[in-house]
């Protein structure tokens, strides 16, 4: 820890000295005061008749300071207060303190900046002095903080019986294993650890082996990503790893890699792969990358994908072998390889012409293309993609292999065998949680049960720990020292923000003393390994820039042996099984709310709706339209709801779900595998693999705390191997039972309206101005009348305000604040909203409110289907899928503004829809008049009642938790129930900001805030910069050049609401010779249909919209 | 008798040759109607609607009383809750942020407008009939404000502050938003409840005065004694009521039309498609004048079986009462349709979506309740048949009443649910709490109204005294000439 927050020892003259007296006791030392107190009638006592208040207090005080002093004799011994004028070393109240920082995880450490106030940690920022990540971050990360604050996670280390075990009995205790299995070297001693990159613990494990030769060190992630390391290392004998450079490349297919978000590194990937969508104009747009997807799974980088083929996962490994067939042979390649692959590849069902245009397009961009393969598939596949890379020119392009370092670990089910034979005596778990989320086919409780002794060192007391014979308390990464690598081998430091609020210890203090080391200082540890790994670098400065700039792993050469591949494919077992409704696949896939349940417990992220399903706080077995169409018809229970009559007019297309008065009420389902069970509420997911069931793990934990209990259902018992995420041979039974989910979005469609505007590079080509063309304000005259044409810095700041009678909003503030959000590069993450949720001190609801439609987040989501279908009252098979992240758009002619009677809701100087909490006397008509709908009401007392209690009123439990409380942002207010919130657009940041620049300026006047100095929450957190905010007064700024550009436009610009925030339209790349290419991207095709614009305007030029104008 | 007057009439403005002129025209006698059946006289007046007050407490009422005051607690007990605990005990959600509450207060104030049309705009058009039904016309508008009154001060989240709404000057120097309708409501409002309670008080002296005069006991001589002001029935008395009673009969013209134009602004000046509409302000009062004699209607009929008021309140008045429905039904009926049309003719996607979806929706339900009860049902009413069945006309002033409210229920939950971006749709439902709140006012409502009846005139003796033929001046004249 950098400061110590500790008071300096009083010097002599601090106590002697003369000051200001400090304490009535010490006033009552002077001989002048003690005079004058003990005459009998003090000068002025004669006054109190005269009603001197001043006076009669004076006498009052010293009487009763006397009276202290009288019994000064009874009290505890003297101790001296100094007042806090010697403050720690640069502390000043009220302003945060940053420190950087990593949070821990084995798919790459992800460097961090942290915001502190007065010592508590409060809001986790990407670290941007990383160059890959530059300072993205991603849901987990962002509400990793709350974690830190949880009231259920452990707070001291617990013996036998739940008896409380103090540190030094937990060293103690330490000590005695290590004493115990020293002279055996190890023998029966075995420890299961979640796999981490940290250096120092690597250290750590080989120096414990050094002590203990004959232990068994195995690592375990329910979610495994290591199928590449594997074959590489068989292959190459080396430790190697892809590396991916999607700046790089035009041309991307992806085989069921979500790339963006569920593979490792997807925070560098998806910056790199925004850096190749990123455009300006129409000359950028030609380069534009491409995205091929082939996936089972509807992920987010599914849903940037130029086209998207469903299949099932057990078919893409085929199916890689008819991609693989169709490269070499255009390429000319080995005839005998061809027919090999077509060999393998038989029985996959997939349009030829699909694989032969997307081979052709990627050699076609030899050296720009990169296959890239989810971590998932076999072995034989990565081996596969990797020649193809080979073939394709990427190696050294768009993919490198660097060399990771390695421990040597053995697997879980290894471990499990020797824990059969009872050859386990002692095992010391080390995190993760394998009584709930070791894979099903081993039974592990049972078995761990069989250990003598278990010592089970976590930082919840979860399931594990319930049959654990001591539990030890682990501390959060925010209040420990510890070390890792990114995802490119930077080495990063994990910094405490904070003394550990309870009794717990770090990972590296526990293998430090199990190692024999008398101190285990995580601290000096982590400087140990820092000098021998930098000799030549500052340890301060690695900590105070929080990461090693311009370093990663280095990459090797590797020699490809196409003969080898041959042998590699005849052996693999590739065969796609024949899938149907009665033979499905299982798609077993890290959950959003709880990735593999270790979130489980995080009231953010539960109350965060996934992307795609919107589901909230459960997590659902998530089938395919057409495999619930055959179901229903099977069963007889309607699993799609029935088209009304609004569908059968075609005037609103059929939800996915049955809605009960607004509540998703799901139908229960049984997936059975080899003969175990599970049940689950179904969830319909338009665009997935046919007969795919997608199961998100994490749910249906059984020891967990008060966020998490009760939700969602456990797959864990199905899966046999974590390394096989994927398996076929299930089958999915209805019942009649249902469930309420809580999906935060009804609605999929985008119902043909001009919300999400999007084009194909061809079309945005023809006509670039696109989006000014859709909607009804291209049919209306311009809302600006004359002044259309006036650049944005006239337009925000003097008013052509359509004659309005009022001169609203004065913006008349030097620096006008409007922000863009690029749909171009928004992946539908959801980062932000986590991020947005930690800063803005929003409340979580609990399902329960969710369900009635009362979420609290600011940033809302949307996710739209549009679809080609030609059945307009069936769901869609093969959606595309546009998101738009909406939050208060601060519109210069807000609507909200002008219906509040009491005016909470004002515009500020500088553009900012301003909401003043304690005006609001909470009439909603603000959020029934906002044409966005992104105005949230506080219905109860979110912050002050408890969840489950809401509806108890003031016979509920009161009060906030002190941990949760220690989490707030200070610079935001805490909102009470009956007022109306939304996003301010981060505006203490914007306040904090422009103090500093004063501050800065002095006399200058130079107080205008530099461009890019403001950076809100959102923006912070967004992996693909898509949101830019920023003063749109300078011309030079990047929002002010990005509202410029021709893909600008306001949503539901006709209402002439002139929102601040605008959207940039989405453009599609499609390759023009694939068959599943569409001339425009389906939600325009939709709004063409639905409306037909273009049609009907088609004939009309430029001069004649101009004359309609005048 | 009445032909006599209508001779006269006719005679007036021509002058000396009359006679001869209407010899040769010789005009069908036009038999105007009676106001009083059965040719009763002053002191049967006095005597039927005093008689009400001085009676012995029917138990019947005492029974009524208190089944309304059971009633009413259910809204105290809501309210309780909903301050105690939140705005979250209703159904509200987003996107429908108003629910149950403002059709509330919507509906009790369109019931509170008929007794405004009854006494003023009636009275200025001379419509004598209006006197058997404007005192407890009046009283019910007075009665069915009260109850809107709660909603709108209720449903804001935090009911500690809702004087933030009355622009008072403060410290901090902020004042209330003039350009919310929502602060226009306030003022129509209260300016509404005001005049129409100084018009019913006004209107009822000269009747205290009666009662005081006959009075036997002495706290009723005192309170009717207070009530009634000095009256002393002179000259002098008389002709400043009758100045001020046109004058306020004046003042309250314009407030028939504003108030509910003011209430549809909640609506109307918004941006949200089905809200945003210019037909609201007609639409919107000639729903509320339809709804105000459904009401009056409802009330009236079972009084009038209970005290055997049937030559004060004539089919005549009933008769009278059903055409104005049904004028003003049709009239509603034709907004609807211009709804529609409009939404047509706008070639606006979103406004056309949301009346398709109002009528075909997920709330359709609602909808067609709705244009059943308002539009169809009033047609009914053509036919005299129909209009002289007391039950059917009963039945179907309770129908009006239901379609009234779900027609604010059409309006707000239906344009809230669906509106712009699909992704916020959603869809919304009362809790128990909405149900009773609002049940709870029915029974607040009757009880205030069966004080009324207990305490005070029930109809306006005095009015009803001049529309009987001996109130005519020249009554005695005309019989002698026959």
């Amino acid at each position: 820890m950098k400061l110590k927050f500790t008071h300096p020892e009083p010097t002599e003259n601090d106590i002697v000295g003369p000051k200001y007296w400090k304490s009535l006791e010490e006033v009552a030392e002077t001989p002048e005061f003690r005079q004058w107190l003990e005459r009998e009638f003090p000068s002025g006592a004669s006054e109190l008749e005269g009603g001197n208040r001043r006076h009669f207090l004076r006498i009052m005080a010293a009487s009763f300071s006397l009276a202290g002093l009288g019994l000064t004799g009874c009290r505890q011994d003297e101790q001296h207060m100094l007042p806090y004028s010697k403050e720690p070393e640069r502390n000043v109240p009220g302003v945060p303190l940053y420190y950087a920082t990593s949070m821990p995880s084995y798919r790459g450490n992800i460097p961090l900046i942290v915001e502190t106030h007065d010592s508590r940690p409060t809001k986790i920022e990407g670290n941007p002095s990383d160059p890959y990540y530059g300072g993205a971050t991603d849901v987990y990360a962002q509400a990793s903080i709350l974690d830190l604050y949880d009231p259920d996670r452990v707070e001291r280390s617990y013996g036998a019986n739940k008896k409380g075990l103090s540190k030094a009995e937990v060293y103690d205790l330490f000590k005695k294993i290590h004493d115990t299995y020293k002279d055996g070297g190890g023998k029966r001693l075995a420890f299961l650890s979640e796999k981490s990159t940290s250096p120092t613990r690597d250290k750590l494990i080989s120096e414990l082996r050094k002590v203990f030769p004959g232990m068994i060190w195995a690592e375990y992630e329910p979610v495994d990503h290591d199928n590449p390391l594997k074959i590489l290392q068989k292959e190459f004998q080396k430790h190697l790893r892809p590396w991916h450079h999607f700046e790089n490349a035009k041309r991307v297919l992806s085989l069921d890699a979500d790339f963006l978000n569920g593979e490792c590194g997807h925070l560098a990937y998806s910056r790199g792969f925004a850096k190749t969508r990123r455009i300006k104009n129409v000359d950028e747009a030609a380069q534009m990358s491409r995205l091929y997807m082939v996936e089972s799974n509807y992920s987010i980088t599914g849903g940037m994908a130029d086209h998207r083929l469903r299949l099932g996962a057990s078919q893409i490994p085929a199916f890689t072998c008819l991609v693989a067939a169709e490269i070499f042979k255009q390429m000319g390649g080995d005839s005998k390889l061809v027919e090999l692959l077509e060999e393998k590849g038989k029985g996959v069902v997939v349009n030829g012409k699909w694989i032969e245009e997307c081979a052709k397009d990627l050699i076609q961009h030899k050296g720009e293309s990169l296959i890239v393969v989810g971590s998932h598939l076999p072995q034989e596949v990565h081996f596969l993609v990797l020649a193809l890379n080979a073939e394709l020119g990427a190696n050294g392009k768009t993919v490198s292999y660097v060399e990771i370092p390695k421990v040597e670990a053995q697997s879980i089910s290894e471990l499990a065998d020797v824990m059969r034979s009872g050859e386990v005596k002692t095992l010391v778990i080390m995190g993760g949680n394998p009584v709930y989320n070791a894979p099903g086919g081993l039974d592990w409780s049972s078995l761990q049960q069989k250990v003598e002794e278990v010592i089970r060192y976590g930082y919840h007391f979860d399931e594990t720990s319930l049959i654990a014979n001591i539990h030890i308390a682990a501390t959060h990464y925010l209040e420990s020292w510890g070390d890792g690598r990114t995802w490119e081998g930077a080495y990063v430091p994990v910094q405490p923000m904070i003394l550990p609020l309870f009794e717990g210890l770090s990972e590296i203090e526990v293998l430090g003393r199990l190692s024999g080391k008398e101190n285990s200082d995580p601290y000096t540890m982590v400087k140990e390994t820092f000098t021998e790994l930098y000799p030549k670098h500052s340890f301060d400065e690695w900590l105070s820039v929080g990461v090693i700039r311009d370093e990663h792993y280095s990459s090797a050469d590797i020699v490809f042996d196409i003969g080898r591949l041959k042998e590699v494919l005849t052996d693999a077992q590739l065969t796609p099984p024949l899938l149907s409704a009665e033979n499905l696949e299982i798609r077993f896939l890290p959950s959003s709310h709880a990735y593999d349940g270790r979130y489980n417990n995080n009231g953010w992220l539960q109350e965060l709706p996934d992307p795609m399903t919107r589901l909230t706080w459960d997590n659902a077995i998530i089938i395919s339209p057409k495999l619930a169409n055959e179901l229903s018809h099977q069963s007889g229970i309607n699993l799609i709801p029935q088209p009304a009559l609004m569908n059968k007019m075609e005037q609103m297309e059929l939800n996915a779900a049955h809605f009960k008065k607004g509540k998703e009420e799901a139908y229960i389902g049984e997936v059975s595998l080899h003969g175990k069970m599970i049940r689950g509420p179904i969830h319909v997911q338009p665009g997935l693999a046919d007969y795919t069931v997608v199961l998100p793990l994490g749910f249906g934990r059984k020891e967990v705390g008060r966020v998490g209990m009760g939700t969602g259902f456990d797959v864990y018992p199905l899966l046999a191997s974590n390394d096989v995420l994927t398996i076929a041979n299930a089958a999915l039974k209805v019942t009649q039972d249902r469930y309420f989910l809580a999906n935060t979005q009804e609605h999929w469609s985008m119902e043909g309206r001009a919300i999400v505007r999007e084009a194909n590079v061809e079309s945005y080509q023809a006509k670039p101005d696109f989006v000014k063309k859709m909607g009804l304000e291209s049919h209306a005259p311009s809302n600006y009348g004359n002044a259309k044409n006036d650049s944005i810095q006239v337009l925000s700041k003097d008013i052509p305000r359509g004659g309005s009678v009022y001169k609203t909003p004065d913006f008349q503030g030097a620096q006008q604040w409007g922000m863009v959000i690029d749909l171009n590069t928004c992946t539908g993450c959801s980062a932000c909203v986590i991020a947005c949720q930690s800063e803005n001190n929003i409340a979580i609801v609990g399902k329960d409110q969710v369900l009635r439609g009362r979420e609290m987040h600011w940033i809302r989501l949307d996710r739209y289907f549009s679809s080609a279908e030609e059945d307009k009252s069936a769901l869609p098979h093969d959606p595309q899928v546009s998101f738009m992240s909406l939050m208060c758009q601060h519109c210069e002619l807000a609507p909200c503004e002008n219906v509040c009677p009491v005016n909470a809701t004002v515009h500020d100087t500088e553009g900012l829809n301003v909401m003043a909490y304690n005006r609001c006397v909470g009439t909603r008509f603000c959020a029934n008049n906002c044409p966005y709908k992104v105005r949230r009401f506080n219905f109860f007392d979110w912050n002050k009642r408890h969840a489950g209690h809401f509806y108890e009123g003031p016979f509920g439990p009161a009060g906030v938790n002190e941990l949760h409380q220690m989490q707030k942002n200070p610079d935001v207010t805490l909102r009470m129930r009956g007022v109306m919130e939304k996003c301010t657009y981060c505006v203490q940041r914007i306040e904090e900001a422009k103090i500093t620049q004063r501050v800065k300026a002095k006399d200058s006047g130079n107080v205008l805030v530099p461009d890019g100095t403001i950076q809100t929450a959102c923006q912070q957190a967004c992996p693909t910069s898509a949101i830019v905010f920023g003063d749109i007064m300078d011309t030079h700024s990047a929002v002010a050049e990005l509202k410029t550009g021709d893909r600008n436009y306001s949503v539901l610009g006709y209402l002439n609401t002139r929102p601040r925030t605008t959207y940039l339209g989405r453009i599609r790349n499609p390759n023009r010779l694939m068959p599943d290419y569409y001339d425009q991207p389906l939600s325009r095709v939709e709004y063409e249909t639905r409306y037909g614009h273009e049609t009907h305007h088609e004939g009309h030029t430029e001069k004649e919209l101009h004359a309609h104008e005048a | 008798m009445t032909a006599n007057i209508a001779k006269k009439t006719a005679t007036e403005g021509v002058g000396f040759s009359s006679d001869a002129i209407l010899a040769k025209v010789n005009p069908v006698h036009m038999p105007r109607k009676t106001l009083v059946d059965n040719n009763r006289d002053y002191r049967w007046i006095t005597q039927k609607i005093c008689g009400i007050v001085e009676e012995k407490t029917p138990r019947w009422w005492w029974s009524c009383f208190l089944v309304a005051l059971f009633v009413a607690s259910f809204t105290a007990v809501g309210l309780t809750y909903l301050v105690s605990t939140g705005v979250g005990v209703w159904g509200l959600r987003s996107p429908t942020n108003w629910g149950w509450a403002i059709v509330n207060f919507v509906f009790w104030i369109g019931i509170g407008h008929a007794g405004t049309l009854i006494s003023a705009i009636l009275c200025l058009l001379k419509q004598e009939w209006r006197t058997a039904i404007n005192r407890p016309a009046e009283a019910m508008t007075i009665f069915a404000v009260m109850c809107a009154g709660i909603f709108p001060v209720f449903h804001i989240g935090r009911f500690w502050y809702c004087w933030w709404m009355i622009p008072l000057p403060n410290a901090n120097g902020i004042w209330t938003n003039f350009r919310s309708p929502l602060e226009w409501d306030v003022f129509a409002v209260t300016t509404y409840f005001t005049v129409s309670l100084l018009f019913w008080y006004m209107g009822m002296i000269p009747d205290l005065a009666t009662l005081r005069d006959r009075a036997q006991k002495i706290w009723r001589k005192y309170f009717y004694g207070i009530l009634a002001m000095g009256w002393r029935s002179s000259v002098r008395n008389w002709s400043n009521y009758e100045m001020a009673y046109l004058m306020l009969a004046g003042l309250s013209t314009p407030l028939v039309l504003s108030v509910h134009t003011v209430v549809s602004f909640d609506f109307a000046v918004s941006v949200l498609p089905g809200w945003h509409t210019t037909i609201f302000p007609p639409y919107f009062v000639a729903g509320a004048i339809f709804s105000g004699f459904g009401m009056v209607l409802t009330l009236m009929i079972p009084l009038r079986a209970i005290y055997g008021l049937h030559d004060l309140l004539t089919q005549y008045h009933i008769d009278n009462m059903c055409k104005v429905i049904l004028a003003t039904g049709s009239m509603v009926g034709y907004g609807y349709a211009m709804e529609f049309f409009i939404a047509w003719y706008g070639a606006n996607a979103y406004e056309g979506f949301a009346f398709i979806n109002r009528a075909f929706g997920q709330y359709s339900w609602a909808y067609w309740i709705m244009l059943t009860c308002n539009v169809f049902s009033p047609q009914l009413f053509w036919f005299s048949k129909i209009r002289q069945n007391i039950t059917l006309v009963f039945i179907i002033s309770l129908v009006v009443n239901v379609g009234m409210w779900f027609e604010r229920f059409v309006i707000i939950v239906t344009s809230l649910a669906n509106d712009f971006l699909p992704s916020s749709w959603g869809y919304y439902t009362p809790t128990v709490v909405d149900i009773f709140t609002f049940f709870g006012t029915f029974g607040l409502f009757g009880a205030m109204f069966l004080l009324f009846i207990r305490f005070l005139p029930m109809m306006a003796i005095a009015e009803i005294k001049a529309v009987i033929p001996r109130g005519d001046p020249h009554y005695y004249e005309t019989k002698s000439h026959k």
